[in-house]
């Protein structure tokens, strides 16, 4: 059953886009692939791609770790950290054009820090400055949620040691506090290049023409020369770094390089603080960061009430009818496929992740590894496998909801998988074995016992599938339909039509709808939350 | 509280386990075990860590499944029953209280799962808590009580349902050296006060003794010997259990005659009458189990011997001594006096009856 499922919206589609790109006139060939890395502009949008994903890797992962320093190393209060957090999580759950809309307002023909401010004109928001700003405003994150645990896992006794043989604050966290951060980096660094690699969104608004790269043009290549066999040969040029990069870090965190938390309790000695010299720097860089996001998120809010962003400043709601109007459906359509897919998603992550852990049967590996697949590989090749594999019978999906709601389960389920194993290793084994030595039946044990225990990762879960299914573009916008449309489709239709008002407006109700959501789905956690659990908000950005 | 039904005995017979090495391929872990619990007993499985123990033990318990052999609870044969039918009570090392139940929640559990009403079940963990000496803790959640709490919150949940069999893995090793020793006094007064067969699964041998009313050591898989603690350090069957038992010299003898129960042996050159000896005391080479306290050091004694080392306990000293090309360790009671110096030269003195002899 599990693997039917798996088998037919996971393996079944990526077989036929694999098929798709190397069938030529019925035998399998590389000709086509070839004859499209023949053609300059695929050679160099690869070529683009890891560029940028590069920088967004290092850079991201630099700014990552200068936030996690000053969320465990600078004695910041708590309100001060809990900023920080917010701040962290603002970009993981926001649509995907916010940062773009927000850096074309501002940098711009008329953008306000260009034209307003800098008096330039003719200046060009489009190419690699402005796609990497808004990758690594939107990605960091990601490497802070990675090094933050990290830091704070360091044993204090190490760096206390450390000192204790004379080591200055300098020389213990260059060959101390560092070197312990080193697997966190490559893990991070190796999340951010995935996650750029992966992008869509970003690039299609902000690269423009002179900057192509490997998901748009895999795209472009779909939409508007309808030519799949070309988009499907531009995504397995994209699968392979995906791949690699994916099979790294499996292979780097199946070595265990993490800093483990043990289960010891007692008073903990505190972390080592950073001296006053190096605070500074780290909180004016954080500070900086800070204020550039709020501003981004003022911009986009301030031009969503008012008339014409950069032309006419007078307040309006106008672009807030529109999207209640014209927009609803799209808001509707989204709403009921987030809600379908919540639930389904939720359990399917619970139940995977408790037959993997928990049960011992044929193939266990190889089920996790499949489900995982369609969450790692980026998004541009999920679509544009399930358009192929689901356009022709024998199974014909095109057009449907289901074909999004299934996309959605078996694209960001995986989150809720992942939750439930890292939920269900900390939960002792003894726990349940005590409840059938009791007399209770494994049915009464997994419903007295386990389920209650792994009750956070399933709300994890469906915060997840709620943000993907109201935030996600790069596989669905293949997967739309005249029957079914999404918001954040609607988002890049008006930005292409140069309807920034409407598509502010749009950004900024997601926002709050997610906010609304994962703040219920926090404060539930926070009620169910049995004592020794370790908290899932991390999962939540995954 | 429901009345306590008639204790069972439990009968290993025969029990085997293998388990898949990764360098040694398929090994036994636990190797044709027989045991025998009388109803109402105490007995404890002792050995070294990977001895097979809390394998035996999760076997009896009917977390694992043996390869082969039968286990029986009373005269009820459960070597496949699940371990939710076998009526039994567990004690875990890791106390496996579930973090998301109150105290009374937790020791509730498994009455709710048998069924019984809800005013039982109120009074039998009131009784219980109250038992253990946990009145008033009954809303507080796992993680707030200390691990001498949790300790009693297991045993508690373990008891309250009157199993008929109460099985410990290693229940004391989370706790501190001065709450084991008096944790292991009130489990045994329990469990002898209910009259609850059990089975306890430990590698401190000191605690093994204190607590059981009979010992199995293990070691391999195989069990050793079985026997009370006294059986087990004065008459080993062997050189493991006589030195995991206790601190022990084996020192070289050779026996040159014996009949019935009284030898003549020759020790350091000299020859000596035990009466009432035992274990392997047929003529040739053989080895005297020569606990510390055994030997007496003094003014006399047929054998001279040099201190090499004195180390000061207060009741007594330890002292480490030279006879020969041997080294033994010798418990000296002092009393008052100022012992013995090291590099000085003491006469060393043995009993005259109950040596033991392993071959």
């Amino acid at each position: 059953m599990l693997w039917l499922g798996v088998g037919l919206f996971v393996l079944y589609p990526l077989a036929m886009l694999l098929l798709r790109a190397f069938l030529a006139e019925g035998q399998l060939s590389q000709g086509p692939l070839f004859a499209m890395l023949g053609e300059r502009i695929h050679r160099q949008s690869l070529l683009n791609s890891l560029i940028l994903a590069t920088l967004v890797g290092g850079i991201g992962t630099a700014l990552g770790f200068v936030f996690a320093l000053a969320a465990t190393r600078c004695e910041l209060s708590a309100p001060a950290r809990g900023a920080l957090d917010a701040l962290a999580f603002l970009p993981l759950i926001s649509p995907p054009f916010t940062t773009s809309i927000a850096i074309i307002f501002s940098f711009g023909p008329r953008g306000l820090i260009t034209h307003d401010l800098l008096g330039l004109t003719g200046t060009s928001a489009y190419g690699l400055p402005t796609t990497l700003l808004s990758e690594v405003l939107t990605y960091f994150p990601l490497a802070y949620l990675t090094l933050k645990p990290v830091l704070a896992g360091i044993d204090p006794n190490l760096e206390d040691m450390a000192a204790s043989l004379r080591a200055g604050g300098w020389r213990i966290f260059r060959t101390v506090t560092l070197p312990l951060c080193i697997p966190g980096f490559a893990n991070a660094f190796l999340l951010l290049f995935a996650a750029s690699l992966a992008d869509f969104a970003t690039p299609l608004i902000l690269a423009g023409s002179n900057f192509p790269v490997l998901p748009t043009q895999a795209y472009l290549q779909i939409t508007g020369l309808f030519d799949f066999k070309g988009g499907a040969v531009l995504s397995f040029v994209l699968l392979v770094p995906a791949m690699v990069v994916y099979l790294l870090q499996r292979w780097w965190v199946a070595r265990g390089h993490y800093v483990t938390v043990t289960g010891k309790v007692g008073p903990r000695a505190l972390s080592r603080p950073l001296p006053t010299a190096a605070r500074i720097p780290l909180l004016a860089v954080c500070s900086a960061l800070a204020v550039v996001i709020a501003y981004f998120y003022a911009l986009l809010f301030y031009a969503s009430v008012v008339k014409a962003f950069g032309a006419d400043h007078s307040f309006t709601l106008a672009h807030y009818r529109v999207i209640f109007t014209e927009g609803l459906k799209a808001i509707r359509d989204t709403l009921i496929i987030a809600g379908i897919g919540m639930p389904l998603g939720g359990l399917f992550g619970v139940v995977v992740g408790y037959l993997v852990t928990r049960k011992r049967f044929p193939g266990r590996h190889a089920l996790e590894m499949t489900v995982m697949l369609n969450y790692a590989l980026p998004g541009t090749i999920v679509g544009i496998g399930y358009l192929i594999a689901f356009n022709d019978p024998p199974i014909v999906l095109t057009g449907t909801a289901a074909i999004i709601v299934a996309c959605y389960v078996f694209r960001y389920a995986p989150t809720g998988v992942r939750a439930t194993i890292a939920q269900l290793q900390q939960i002792d084994p003894s726990l349940e074995e005590a409840s059938t030595g009791m007399g209770a039946g494994s049915f009464e044990t997994f419903r007295r016992v386990t389920l209650p225990l792994v009750l956070p990762a399933f709300f994890a879960g469906l915060g997840v599938m709620f943000v993907r299914s109201l935030t996600a573009i790069s596989a669905t916008i293949f997967l739309i339909s005249i029957g079914w449309t999404l918001i954040t489709v609607r988002i890049l239709e008006n930005m292409t039509e140069l309807a920034l008002g409407p598509a502010a407006a749009f950004s900024v109700l997601v926002v709050a709808m997610v906010f609304a959501v994962t703040g219920l789905i926090a404060l539930l956690l926070r009620r169910l939350r049995a004592p020794g659990t370790m908290a899932l908000a991390g999962s939540m950005g995954g | 509280m429901t009345t306590q039904p008639a204790p069972a005995g439990i009968r290993v017979e025969a029990v085997s386990k293998q388990f898949a090495h990764r360098v040694k391929g398929q090994v036994y872990a636990v190797d044709r075990v027989d045991l025998d619990v009388a109803p109402g007993e105490l007995l404890t499985l002792l050995g070294p860590s990977g001895c097979g123990k809390t394998t035996t033990l999760r076997m009896i318990a009917g977390f694992e499944q043996p390869d082969s052999g039968r286990i029986l609870i009373g005269e009820r044969d459960v070597t496949r029953a699940l371990a939710s039918q076998r009526d039994i009570g567990m004690v875990f090392q890791s106390y496996a209280l579930f973090p998301h139940l109150s105290v009374f929640e937790n020791v509730a559990y498994g009455l709710r799962v048998q069924r019984r009403p809800e005013t039982a079940i109120v009074d039998a963990v009131r009784e219980v808590l109250a038992l253990v000496g946990l009145g008033g803790y009954e809303r507080q959640m796992p993680h707030q009580l200390s691990g001498g709490e949790q300790q009693r919150v297991a045993l508690a949940r373990a008891i309250v349902f009157r199993p008929r069999v109460l099985l410990f893995d290693e229940p004391l090793s989370n706790l501190d050296a001065k709450l084991r020793v008096q944790m292991r006094g009130e489990i045994q007064r329990l469990q002898k006060r209910l009259g609850i067969t059990a089975i306890y699964v430990t590698h401190d041998q000191e605690e093994a003794m204190a607590i059981s009313d009979r010992i199995a050591v293990m070691n391999k898989g195989k069990l050793v010997q079985l026997g009370t603690a006294d059986a087990l350090y004065r008459r080993p069957e062997d050189e493991f259990v006589a030195q995991f038992i206790g601190r022990v010299n084996l020192v070289p003898v050779r026996v040159l005659a014996a009949s019935g129960e009284e030898v003549e042996i020759e020790l350091w050159g000299r020859r000596l009458r035990i009466a009432g000896a035992s274990g392997a005391i047929v003529p040739g080479p053989a080895r005297l189990v020569l606990r510390p306290e055994m030997a007496r050091l003094g003014p006399d004694g047929p054998f001279a011997a040099k201190i090499v080392e004195r180390t000061y306990l207060g009741e007594k000293s330890e002292y480490r001594i030279e006879i020969g090309d041997l080294v033994l360790q010798v418990a000296g009671y002092d009393g008052d006096g100022p012992g013995h110096a090291p590099g000085s030269t003491v006469r060393l003195a043995l009993p005259e009856r109950g040596l033991h002899f392993l071959p």
